[in-house]
């Protein structure tokens, strides 16, 4: 009797006010919390430069204290170095809509419709994610070229296409796993596919299509190849590229680079917590076929 | 209802055609095409086969052909059967390059799915700061454009930088003495936000019952990861394994950044090999060629990855 310990004995679930999902204790919470403090540490080791160097007024590739300057904030939002970041919103969005409304649509079509040459449809799919961008460039660029296609829009929407493959198979992983049941509700209720679409399968994939759509931004956002070969005026050139007008002939401004590099994570950063409530928000999916 | 679905995801993401049996949750009567699934796949279709399957299928064929970045045969190229075969037969760096991919590949794979997992889990029940501060710093270095990530760990691992600095030995430079170590390093921290966020998805697909029934049975923390969390993440994490392995075998931009492929030929994966010798050494064919296997072996772990999924634990 006397072997059951105190902690044992918190342990132990309490039939009548058991918790609905396991608690972890303050230990274990205390342990979790050290450890991500620590994986969050190491994440942040390699950004101490990029701050580091953006405040100092003689920066270098060494880490060191910085002579306090914001001299490189101002060099990097310049008027041209704001119409990169401009170009860079529109190259992005454009692409992240184009390729997750066409990905979420052909993802629940492949997840719930019977379509004959379904599987080798999948295989293509799977094979072209695995595609690496350095081989497309020259064929892409040549029909570019040939349609008269070498500018921002065209662009943009190529970046997106490549985000797909790897969109409709994340989106259809995710919409697989939401029951038949809740869409054959909604279908005798007489909703049509778009309502179904809209108000049952979208909210309940939310979180795939979320997490597919930053991938799709993200994607286009931290191209750099892609648009300095296929985009041929410089006004329409976005971030990364503007990036290398800091690095002159005679000399590369280290300080610059790490202001403005700061200033291209931001937005994407904002986009990661508006999008979080996602990830975090009240969506479970074992309460919607209750009862 | 809700445990049983659960069971049966795994099933769900089988690809069609190799189906054995009627996962729950699912119609059991045969479903008949519809013309509205073409309207639905149209807008993908369209532009994976003008934008993507084309020019892919015509990369392939250049890797076939004597096409040059300058000189001659740069407009009127032909088609040169397996002379190129040949060279990447007798060619030494080949294999060399092989081996440095297997290594970057595997090496990344494995440290951004466990480090993804371990924080999708530890996030769950961290305290709303920490979530917000950590989440936000693992998802900027995904986030962040492989030019500026490139350039920050350049920045931090070669002489004088921070990581030398925190050693002790300030003229120390990782980059050259651990090459290999370091840009995996760098694609690991890169990639890591996305694994996090696919399986902090995923842990939320996790019904709480099925976690009320493990804890109702006294099983202890370790046993409900090992026996509940895992197996229902299984497609998810081998999903993200797949997933991991074609990124990193793609991600040219940062490790080419950082060492262009050297020292000597240190860190001269498949892709920046391509690279250099379509556009350094001018031979764009060679090039595509190389690109070919790239796109052989990604084709060879995707029927692997189906074979993978299809078996259920």
């Amino acid at each position: 009797m006397s072997a059951v310990t105190a902690g044992e004995l918190r342990d132990q679930p309490v039939p009548d006010s058991a918790p609905r999902v396991p608690e972890p204790s303050r230990t274990s919470r205390r342990i979790g919390n050290g450890l991500l403090a620590l994986i969050g540490l190491m994440f942040a080791l390699p950004m101490l430069w990029l701050l580091a160097a953006s405040l100092d007024s003689s920066a270098s590739w060494s880490v060191e204290l910085p002579h306090f300057t914001l001299a490189n904030f101002q060099a990097a939002t310049a008027s041209d170095k704001l119409h990169s970041l401009w170009n860079s919103f529109v190259l992005s969005g454009v692409a992240t809509i184009v390729s997750t409304v066409a990905s979420a649509l052909a993802a629940y079509a492949l997840s719930r419709r019977r379509i004959p040459w379904k599987g080798p449809m999948l295989l293509i799919v799977l094979f072209l994610s695995g595609v690496p961008m350095s081989i497309l460039i020259v064929p892409v660029y040549q029909l570019f070229a040939t349609q008269n296609w070498l500018s921002m829009i065209p662009t943009a929407i190529f970046l997106g296409v490549t985000a797909m493959p790897f969109e409709i198979w994340l989106i259809k992983n995710f919409m697989d796993a939401i029951p038949y049941d809740l869409e054959e509700a909604a279908r005798i209720e007489r909703a049509n596919t778009w309502q179904i679409l809209t108000r049952v399968v979208g909210p309940l994939a939310l979180p795939g299509i979320g997490a597919g759509a930053i991938y799709a931004f993200v994607n286009a956002w931290g191209s750099f190849v892609v648009p300095l070969v296929l985009i041929s005026d410089p006004n329409q050139q976005p971030g990364p590229i503007a990036i290398f007008g800091f690095i002159g002939a005679a000399n590369v401004r280290y300080g610059d680079i790490a202001a403005f590099s700061l200033l291209y994570s931001v937005p994407v950063f904002i986009l990661y917590a508006l999008m979080s409530r996602l990830f975090t928000g009240g969506f479970t999916l074992g309460g919607a076929i209750k009862g | 209802m809700a445990i049983a679905d659960a069971g049966g995801a795994p099933a769900a993401l089988l690809p069609p055609g190799g189906r054995r049996e009627v996962p729950t949750g699912r119609r059991l009567d045969r479903e008949r095409f519809q013309w509205g699934s073409l309207g639905l796949l149209a807008p993908a279709l369209v532009l994976l086969v003008i934008l993507f399957l084309i020019p892919v299928g015509y990369a392939f064929y250049l890797g076939f052909t004597n096409l040059q970045l300058v000189g001659p045969t740069a407009l009127h190229y032909h088609f040169t059967g397996t002379d190129n075969l040949r060279r990447l037969g007798s060619d030494n760096v080949f294999p060399k390059s092989v081996e440095l991919t297997a290594l970057f590949v595997g090496g990344s794979v494995i440290g951004t799915v466990a480090i993804g997992l371990a924080l999708a889990m530890l996030m769950r029940s961290a305290n709303g700061l920490m979530r917000i501060v950590v989440g936000g710093v693992v998802i900027i270095s995904w986030m962040m454009p492989a030019v500026t990530a490139g350039m920050t760990w350049y920045a931090s691992s070669t002489a004088g930088g921070t990581f030398a600095t925190l050693v002790g030995s300030g003229q120390s430079d990782f980059l050259h003495s651990h090459p290999l170590l370091i840009v995996t390093l760098a694609n690991t921290w890169s990639q890591c936000g996305f694994a996090m966020l696919v399986l902090a998805a995923a842990l939320r697909n996790i019904p709480g019952e099925v976690m009320e029934a493990a804890t109702l049975e006294n099983a202890s923390a370790w046993q409900r990861f090992r026996m509940v969390t895992l197996p229902l993440l299984r497609p998810t994490i081998v999903t993200m394994v797949l997933l991991v392995t074609l990124l990193t075998l793609a991600n040219f931009a940062l490790i080419y950044i950082m060492t262009q492929g050297g020292p000597g030929n240190a860190t001269d994966i498949l892709p920046v090999y391509s690279y250099q010798q379509a556009f350094s050494f001018n031979n764009l064919a060679y090039g595509a060629l190389i690109g070919d296997v790239m796109v052989v072996i990604a084709t060879i772990l995707g029927f692997a990855y189906v074979r993978a999924s299809r078996t259920r634990i």
